[in-house]
């Protein structure tokens, strides 16, 4: 592999040892990915925030240590913990709370936009098309892949800082034109409109295509005109749940897919499945029943929620409250959180009985406070992860059936689901 | 029967030597989110092998899948002692890799990580004693 004069320098040590240790890193990523050359990036956005372990505090203490410095922006991912509520994961867990709060403060000492979000491309700033970045967040990557069109492999933990310090990657795979070509297409021009339209579809369809892609990369022919970025949002994280979309293309929709032959690059695709109804409700099905237990807790924004999803859950609440007992939580940006306050939504959702929360998620260990039970989502990604890190059994539903199902206190499904 | 004994080529992504029993995954695994680092278990409620622990294994990965948390869930493992001895994948994957080479460097360890073609990978069974060294992997029938 070819280094210019500054990477070796870097490699050298003659930058310090953070850098030396940062690039030693990126250099044995570009041999695993076989790459001939490094590129540089313009922003990336960091997951090694979000606390798994000793291990991560030692990894980022080394770095302050050895005086590492970012080359590029960076913004933070979600915490384990949210800074503005230490109270929200038991406190009194301890240690590892506490090396929790100490990861996230110490990415803010590494110069890091303390932004806490699984959801970045909601925020001013966006990469441009086509340009170099550093994703690690599975649905951001696959968000800024696919929706924006700027171009990021799945960076992980430790790699993505590697990047930042450095300013470089390997030019590999995502970066490249030719690993950007569909090649296995799903076809949805069979589902009735009525339930293309609905945003549990978009879920139930990123499930389904993440459960059947393997590595090939996916094209959606056949979604509504109307389909919005919450809707592709939803697509990119339940597909990078259920299995490894980092890029997908939807057909007249996103911006290297204006039509099937330039997302395909010309080549037929490899694979093709027309979906069926019953595919949309095989996926609903592995994404938790409705049992005879209880409902106990509605869990939403995962990933984070937008302004429009706001806008929406204000109209469908309706001013009426959460059933007495329930517990209902959302999670959101902070910048979402200011401009959803600004427009008053915040206290009236407060005074509703939801429970707003910033820079975490719900659905990973230890639960937040009072989750347990039976809890209704509207995020595959929930559902599909939750059950398994936290004492809850997961219901997916769309925000409707969400919503009347918080303001009764039972489980209230669409017919199309039921039947 | 004797055992068989199959040599097998492997490119070493991370160096390193390791023997132990193969544990080969029966579908992808996420090591963040579908895995427990503090115990090295698997905690995917839809993985066929939900509750395997992979502490003491050579951990075979046909197809690699996952989350931007797998290099600190690899990491940890590693750091407190649950995770398997050494990666085999039947494809490259950077996540695994980058996550042993920064316990590598932290921690003082030598944990390999190789990668064999899928052909080679069908051959292993879990159970099979498995050796690794720096020229590639000698698998012995259990």
């Amino acid at each position: 592999m070819q280094l210019n004069r500054l990477d070796q320098e870097r490699l050298d040590g003659k930058l310090g040892k953070a850098m030396q240790f940062a690039m030693e890193t990126i250099v044995t990523a570009a041999h695993i990915d076989q790459a001939e050359r490094l590129i540089d990036i313009s922003f990336a956005h960091i997951d090694a925030c979000f606390y798994n372990g000793r291990a991560h505090l030692d990894f980022v203490n080394y770095m302050l240590e050895h005086g590492a410095t970012l080359a590029v922006p960076a913004w933070t991912n979600n915490g384990l913990v949210s800074l503005n509520d230490l109270s929200l994961r038991d406190p009194l867990a301890s240690r590892e709370m506490d090396e929790a709060r100490q990861l996230m403060q110490a990415y803010v000492k590494l110069g890091c936009n303390p932004v806490w979000t699984c959801a970045p491309y909601q925020l001013p700033g966006r990469p441009e098309l086509g340009a170099h970045i550093v994703g690690s967040e599975s649905n951001a990557v696959s968000f800024y892949n696919s929706v924006i069109g700027a171009r990021s492999n799945k960076y992980g933990d430790f790699l993505d800082v590697c990047a930042a310090v450095t300013g470089r990657v390997p030019y590999s795979k995502l970066h490249r034109d030719e690993a950007r070509a569909a090649t296995m297409l799903f076809d949805v021009g069979n589902i009735p409109q009525e339930i293309r339209r609905d945003d549990l579809f978009y879920h139930l369809l990123g499930h389904f295509i993440g459960r059947n892609t393997g590595n090939l990369v996916p094209a959606i022919a056949g979604l509504s005109d109307d389909c919005n970025e919450d809707d592709l949002k939803a697509i990119s994280a339940a597909g990078s749940s259920s299995g490894s979309v980092p890029l997908f293309h939807a057909i007249g929709i996103t911006p290297e897919a204006s039509t099937i032959e330039i997302a395909f690059q010309g080549q037929p695709p490899q694979r093709t499945i027309e979906l069926t109804l019953a595919d949309l409700q095989q996926a609903r099905a592995e994404l938790g029943g409705n049992s005879d237990h209880a409902l106990s807790g509605i869990a939403l924004g995962t990933p984070h929620f937008s302004y429009a999803e706001f806008e929406r859950l204000v109209q469908l609440m309706n001013g009426r409250s959460v059933h007495p007992g329930l517990v209902f939580y959302l999670t959101t940006s902070r910048h979402v959180h200011e401009q959803a306050r600004q427009q008053g939504w915040i206290d009236s959702l407060e005074q509703a009985g939801v429970k707003i929360v910033t820079d975490t998620c719900t659905y990973f260990s230890p639960a937040v406070n009072g989750l347990r039970g039976k809890v209704m989502t509207n995020s595959a990604k929930w559902a599909y992860y939750a059950p398994g890190m936290l004492p809850v059994e997961a219901l997916i539903g769309s925000l409707r059936e969400c919503v009347e199902s918080a303001v009764s206190g039972e489980v209230i499904l669409d017919p199309w689901v039921a039947e | 029967m004797s055992p068989a004994t199959i040599a097998m080529e492997a490119r070493v992504l991370i160096p390193g030597h390791a023997t132990g029993p193969a544990l080969v995954l029966d579908d992808t695994l996420s090591f963040w989110g579908g895995f427990e680092p503090s115990n090295g278990e698997i905690i995917d409620v839809h993985h066929p092998q939900f509750r395997q622990l992979v502490g003491g294994s050579i951990l075979f990965i046909p197809q690699s899948r996952g989350s931007a948390g797998t290099p600190g869930g690899i990491a940890e493992t590693l750091r407190n002692g649950s995770g398997p001895l050494a990666f085999v994948l039947g494809e490259p994957d950077v996540n695994i890799s980058v996550g042993t080479l920064v316990a590598n460097r932290l921690y003082e360890l030598e944990i390999p990580v190789l990668e064999i073609s899928l052909a080679a990978m069908a051959q292993i069974r879990s159970g099979d004693s498995v050796t690794i060294d720096q020229r590639g992997i000698v698998v012995t029938g259990a």
